[in-house]
């Protein structure tokens, strides 16, 4: 069974759909500013929030469903119509597409906003309350609009969610539930109290750059302080490709990897990093030798990317080319796995990897870092990690279409 | 507030919560199930109209009326008890 990525739809600060999306990640945009949407103003007396947010998503929703869904909603319906025209799913039978939605706590910044428009008229709360905010309405919306039958379900994974949808739509194929299946790194919608908490927490940066949105984010960088949000969504068609005629196929799912540490914070650790990327290679019938780039889940927190570069030593991975899409785009935190595959997939189509933004001190210099230029190079295996709160470890080899061995 | 001011609440409650029927006529004879308002939709309509005339009752003493001038009635008659 060969399964390949046969089309992608992505949403992100440089804007919505593929074209945006591959100029910023070649040209490297400044996208970083302070956070504007209404919730997410700071504590009073606090210097504002750093990072991306994206355009308003097209009008793609008739206005009845339109006004009674959330930004996440609006921008998995964007990315979702994307790759779904380019992967010509309108011929293939409904009951065999699947789709999986990664992320939890999707929607919390409008349900502050909703907490306080019915505060003290409680009992006027429209009915629609009762569903809309629950992350599976974006799979019910999604399935409203295009014709999903097999299954439609979201997984939690935390920072890895957009990998781990990856993940569960490749067993889904596996175990022959779905010949279609689409992965779907939904945007994670923070409220000001989810950004003051990862503040505290010392998870998110920006106090060292408060003066400075460009140079905040700045992943796998010696004067790093924190990982930097930034609104991302992305849609991946993942498809057999032995039973499913594509019109196009982006490269090959070679093997996953998915491990978990038995904690509960967010504590990084390499064992558990290694140990999923061993598996992925040995699906995929490769050592960490046949690997010739790498897209970190480079957070840019002080302990998360140490930790990374202590695996891409264990493992051996100095020689391949190394980025971090973080840099560009900001941590989407549920998407980033998704979007950041769609970036592997792009740069593959390209030949050519994205600059790393800010990379002025790279922590470990002995590292085959993409620098602030882009770089040609025709890439063959690829290996994307992403990482999550609570000890998720997820690595995935993705190869040029048609390559790896034929699984059974 | 009489039946008619309250029948034109309902009647501008559905053009906000479904604006599909923008530029369709909607009288008191029509009934929202056969304008296509779905269940979870009239729930809306209804609790957003209660709101307006400050009223509070169960959901569940509203069913009956067949049309909208019939709800506007109900409504009226719940708001002067």
């Amino acid at each position: 069974m060969r399964i390949g990525i046969s089309g992608i739809g992505v949403a992100c600060g440089a804007g919505h759909g593929k074209a945006a999306f591959s100029e910023a990640l070649f040209e490297t945009p400044d996208l970083f500013s302070y956070l504007g949407r209404e919730g997410r103003e700071p504590a009073e007396g606090d210097t504002p929030f750093i990072g991306v947010e994206m355009p308003e998503p097209p009008a793609i929703l008739p206005p009845r469903i339109a006004r009674t869904v959330g930004l996440s909603a609006r921008a998995a319906v964007s990315v979702l119509s994307e790759a779904w025209q380019e992967a010509g799913l309108d011929h293939v039978d409904p009951e065999r597409i699947g789709l999986v939605v990664g992320g939890s706590n999707l929607m919390s910044r409008e349900r502050e906003l909703a907490l306080g428009e019915y505060a003290g008229r409680l009992s006027y709360v429209p009915p629609r309350h009762g569903h809309m905010f629950q992350d599976t309405d974006i799979c019910g919306v999604c399935a409203t609009v295009f014709p999903i039958r097999g299954f439609a379900v979201t997984v939690g994974a935390a920072s890895a969610s957009g990998a781990v949808a990856v993940i569960q739509a490749v067993d889904a194929i596996r175990s022959g539930r779905v010949d279609v299946c689409i992965a779907l790194g939904a945007l994670q919608d923070l409220s000001a109290h989810d950004l003051q908490a990862l503040r505290a927490m010392g998870a998110m940066g920006s106090s060292r750059f408060a003066n400075s949105p460009s140079k905040a984010c700045r992943p796998m960088d010696a004067d790093r302080d924190g990982f930097i949000y930034g609104e991302a969504s992305a849609a991946l068609v993942i498809s057999r490709t032995d039973r499913v005629n594509s019109p196009k196929l982006y490269g090959s799912v070679l093997g996953t990897g998915i491990f978990n540490d038995g904690t509960r914070g967010p504590e990084p650790n390499s064992d558990g990093q290694a140990r999923a990327a061993g598996k992925a290679l040995a699906e995929a019938g490769l050592t960490a030798a046949g690997i010739d780039y790498v897209n970190g889940h480079a957070t840019g927190t002080p302990a998360g990317d140490t930790e990374e570069l202590e695996t891409y030593r264990m493992l051996e991975l100095q020689n391949a080319h190394i980025n971090a899409t973080k840099s560009i785009f900001g941590h989407g935190l549920s998407a980033s796995g998704a979007i950041e595959v769609a970036a592997v997939l792009m740069q593959m189509e390209e030949g050519r990897l994205h600059p790393t933004r800010n990379l002025d001190h790279p922590l470990d210099p002995a590292v085959n870092w993409v620098g602030p230029r882009a770089a040609n190079h025709a890439i063959r295996h690829a290996l994307k990690f992403s990482f999550g709160f609570g000890g998720v470890n997820t690595a995935l080899v993705l190869g040029v279409p048609g390559s790896g061995k034929q699984s059974k | 507030m009489d039946a008619n001011k309250i029948a034109e609440i309902i009647i501008a409650e559905i053009r906000e919560t479904v604006p599909e029927l923008a530029g369709q006529t909607i009288t008191e004879a029509d009934s929202m199930a056969d304008l296509g308002v779905d269940s979870i939709e009239r729930s809306e309509v209804i609790l957003a109209v209660m709101e307006q005339l400050g009223l509070k009752i169960p959901m569940v003493q509203l069913h009956g009326p067949r049309n909208i001038g019939e709800l506007a009635d109900l409504l009226h008659a719940k708001s002067a008890g």
